[in-house]
């Protein structure tokens, strides 16, 4: 395959083309889905191949995509995408430009510790039904959930600047939940919650302590059904790792992405409040807020050594001491605003188009355990596990509901509420964040589903928090 | 083109003792993405693939080939033939669908061809030139799909669909303030375009936000929802119509059948044979899709139910899936609609919703592409986007008024393959819409 896709960049060397890159990735995929107990989905896809040509004439990019890799798709492949180029080069006001940079190769070879693909398969459908049959629904729990996605992707890059890279990851994404209903209301909890995946193989489940916690998703959805809700305007909120993720992703992760600057997700995903003044002064949060994007963990989903237009990966800070300090670009993007692309280009599959897309975002660590940040909270909430989310066109307001939040008194947990939602402002809410729990509780938090661009594209990427808690928020939504 | 699927159906009728249903798609689309009133780029994308699920008894085995060829038909379907003994049953299963009649044969162009890219921008052009009069550039997609669907089974169904969606959506965004307003065309037919009345129609909304910028407080406030926001939010009210949602208890529609839970001027169909929509041939499994009535003078009709539901709840099996939306107009003029507000908005569209309950039909969401304050019958000035915390439920009870014109308004499904559909709704006046905060920004 590397001979493959060198040939097809020979083909693309020519002086009418500034620049072309070529993606060919084979991805193995499989679901297996368990409800109320019963096998209801085993579905597979093996070796499912996909091959993406991007080329720059004229100062405009055309790109043309196939799952099929036969030399007369290349050839119709390649006629597509520079005719997209040429054509969109009529309707063009500003000619995409950057630098060039020095070619670089890699290599990489993730290895799962159990591969969801070789293992057994009677040791996964037996580990997923027993699963399943213990959250089997009985009393006042009416449904239940167990779902498995497996996913190995191979991928090859190369560019008419001359890198070049091979690359095999696994990821795994796990999840359980059940519904209980009662007097025809019906209350939810899940595990391990909203960004449940990991660069990992089967092993994902025993890490994540699956059977360890049927127990409690069972009780906490039916002690949900008779929980109070939160009757204060404003309260401090304590939020779990798996729901700041989200929080982290929605208000400074897609915030940060620059493409939506110059308005290139309006018809989409949207804008941000960010501008470019910003850079270097803005108060994004408070002092001890330092958020930023690593594409060179491997052991996040969003490691790569180079991306999807060949910068090699990089850690940036986006915000450092809770001032704004840079951006996720491209190479387009941070040549107009007079910064180092920040590796942050990537396509779904190899024929999708690569766009600005979230890596390793991370929030740094701070200091202490979880337990001693609720012993010294006097009055509050903890929050996690998501249940639902909601952000402006700008990314400025947002509004969360997570399926249960645990009440704090006097430094002790007291009791549950259900459906606790709050709202806020992106800047005052992170700038309200006055503690940030240690590296003891920094983990990856991880999804399959961050959508954007059109086509669609469905993103694999992670977020390394600890838990934070933030002074004085919004909890009261009238309806 | 078939020859694939006909290979994995011969395979198949070897084993007796399987039932098996098997979808050969074969894709394409054509993808213009504009920005600041020009090209950001141009995308081609085709894809041929062949799905099969496979029961052996009760037991149940799927996979999907994308590019397939018999080599790999005969991989997967070894791998499935070694597993599928050892997999546990799933006792609700009953029967593949058995619904074997064909839907009448419509006339269809592939608009890939039809539109090709000098035509979609010489159209962008117009319309650019027009927006920069009063300082707004546009952004947007200007999109073809063609599509190609054949369906077998071994209860002996053999279906075959095609569909051409066009979607343009057209965001102009002013260059100061970053005011949006939207028009969008969808359909299969674009003899249904009209130049001349889409930049009419566009025209009307930059003059609307010339207006200045306001901002509200939160309350409830009488609204005029504009056919796109009236069309998702029973978009998402449909979702609590399928069986499938019955069947894990987050219908808010359980124990509602045939009883009147909105006003009488509430009629919403699935109908998938009017002309000026993206047509559908088959829903569910192969099942003919025909017009359903789901609320009919506000009593809940029926739920959208497949084969698989029909034998687990005993519902009435229809293979409707939701994808083509009709509410009914009412008998208002909209000038009538606007002008009888004294203090309340009119939202031109919505972003971000999500269910805080289906049950409930409790949600969140936000406005945007032109929110409006009307004062007096008037428009008056542009308003910040705002969140709403609502039930839909709710909202379709404070029906005041329905326009009597219906518009066809386009929708694209985002996460998978960029499938298009449409759906149909007139203004609606709604009273006691519950605004709960602003975003303090256009």
């Amino acid at each position: 395959m590397e001979n493959k896709i060198k040939s097809i960049v020979a083909k693309l060397q020519s002086p009418d083309l500034s620049f072309a890159d070529v993606r060919i990735t084979f991805t193995d995929f499989e679901n297996i889905a368990f409800i109320n107990g019963n096998l209801r989905n085993y579905s597979s896809s093996k070796g499912s191949p996909a091959l993406g040509i991007r080329v720059l004439m004229d100062g405009c990019y055309g790109f043309a995509g196939s799952k099929d890799l036969s030399d007369a798709s290349i050839e119709r492949l390649i006629l597509r995408a520079k005719n997209n180029a040429i054509q969109g080069s009529k309707f063009l006001k500003e000619r995409v430009t950057f630098p060039a940079i020095t070619p670089s190769i890699a290599e990489y070879q993730h290895q799962p510790e159990i591969n969801p693909f070789e293992m057994p398969k009677e040791e996964k459908l037996n580990y997923l039904h027993d699963l399943a049959l213990a959250i089997k629904p009985h009393g006042k729990i009416v449904h239940s959930y167990v779902m498995a996605e497996f996913e190995r992707q191979e991928k090859y890059y190369a560019n008419t600047e001359g890198s070049y890279s091979h690359t095999c990851v696994y990821n795994t994404l796990p999840l359980m939940s059940v519904v209980a209903a009662d007097s025809g209301q019906t209350q939810s909890r899940s595990w391990p919650g909203h960004m449940s995946a990991g660069r990992a193989g089967f092993e994902l489940f025993y890490k994540q302590k699956f059977m360890e916690n049927t127990e409690r998703i069972l009780k906490e959805a039916q002690d949900l059904l008779s929980a109070p809700v939160i009757t204060e305007e404003k309260a401090d909120i304590i939020i779990g790792g798996g729901h700041l993720a989200l929080q982290l992703h929605e208000s400074v992760g897609h915030a940060t992405e620059a493409d939506r600057i110059f308005g290139q997700e309006i018809s989409y995903a949207g804008k941000t409040f960010v501008k470019p003044s910003m850079l270097g002064i803005f108060k994004y949060g408070s002092d001890i807020l330092n958020i930023y994007s690593d594409s060179t963990d491997p052991r996040g989903l969003g490691y790569h050594p180079i991306d999807d237009e060949g910068v090699p990966g990089r850690r940036v800070d986006i915000i450092k001491d809770g001032i704004l300090r840079d951006q996720q670009t491209s190479r387009h993007i941070a040549h107009k605003l007079g910064l180092e692309p920040s590796s942050n280009m990537k396509a779904s599959f190899a024929d999708d188009f690569p766009l600005v897309r979230m890596t390793n975002l991370c929030i740094a660590p701070g200091k202490g355990s979880l337990a001693d940040l609720i012993k010294n909270t006097e009055h509050g909430y903890y929050l996690d596990f998501t249940k639902t989310w909601s952000i402006d066109d700008n990314r400025n307001n947002f509004q969360f509901t997570t399926e249960i939040g645990y009440k704090i008194q006097r430094g002790e947990i007291t009791g549950i509420v259900k459906e606790p939602t709050y709202f806020g402002i992106t800047p005052q809410f992170w700038n309200a964040c006055d503690a940030i729990c240690g590296e003891e509780e920094w983990a990856y938090h991880s999804t399959f589903h961050c959508g954007k661009g059109e086509p669609g594209q469905i993103m694999r990427l992670s977020h390394g928090v600890a838990p934070a808690r933030f002074k004085n928020i919004n909890v009261s939504v009238k309806m | 083109m078939h020859k694939n699927l006909l290979y994995l159906k011969a395979e198949l009728d070897k084993h007796p003792e399987l039932k098996y249903e098997i979808i050969q798609q074969n894709w394409q689309t054509d993808f213009l993405r504009f920005y600041q009133s020009q090209t950001n780029y141009n995308i081609s994308k085709d894809n041929c693939s062949l799905s099969c699920a496979l029961y052996k008894g009760k037991k149940l085995y799927s996979f999907e080939l994308d590019g397939p060829n018999p080599d790999k038909i005969d991989a997967a379907f070894s791998e499935a033939l070694s597993l599928i003994d050892s997999l546990p049953e799933d006792p609700d299963f009953r029967d593949l669908e058995n619904e074997l009649s064909l839907a009448p044969p419509r006339k269809l162009a592939n608009n890939i061809d039809e539109l090709d890219l000098s035509r979609k921008t010489k159209i962008l052009s117009d319309f650019a030139q027009k927006a920069a009069e009063y300082d707004f550039e546009l952004y947007g997609t200007f999109i073809c799909n063609y599509s190609q669907y054949r369906l077998v089974n071994s209860n002996g169904m053999d279906k075959s669909s095609t569909n051409s969606p066009i979607y343009l959506e057209i965001k102009a965004v002013h260059n100061k303030n970053q005011v949006t307003v939207l028009e969008t065309f969808g359909g299969e037919d674009f003899g249904y375009f009209d130049q001349d009345a889409f930049r009419e129609h566009l025209v009307a909304k930059l003059v609307h936000a010339q207006n200045p910028v306001v901002d509200v407080e939160p309350g409830d406030y009488e609204v005029i929802l504009a056919p796109r926001c009236l069309a998702e939010f029973c978009q998402y009210l449909s979702s609590g119509m399928s069986a499938w949602s019955l069947d894990q208890h987050s219908s808010y529609f359980e124990d509602k059948l045939n009883q009147k839970i909105f006003p009488s001027c509430v009629s919403i169909t699935d109908d998938p044979g009017d002309p000026e929509m993206i047509g559908k041939d088959y829903g569910s499994n192969g099942h003919i899709y025909k017009k359903l009535d789901l609320i009919d003078k506000g009593v809940f009709k029926a739920f959208m139910c497949d084969s698989y539901f029909h034998h687990k709840l005993g519902l009435p099996k229809n293979g409707n899936t939701g994808d083509c939306i009709k509410i009914a107009p009412g008998e208002h003029k909209l000038e009538d609609m606007i002008s009888s507000v004294t203090k309340g908005l009119y939202i031109s569209s919505l972003h971000y919703m999500n269910f805080i309950n289906p049950r409930e039909t409790s949600l969140t969401g936000l406005t945007r592409d032109g929110t409006f304050l009307i004062v007096d019958g008037k428009i008056k000035a542009v308003v910040n986007n705002l969140r709403f915390t609502e039930r839909i439920a709710r909202i379709l009870e404070n029906v005041v008024a329905l326009e009597n014109k219906a518009y066809t308004i386009p929708f694209s499904d985002n996460y998978d393959s960029f499938s298009i559909s449409t759906t149909k709704a007139p203004h609606a006046k709604i009273s006691g819409f519950n605004i709960s905060s602003s975003t303090k920004t256009i």
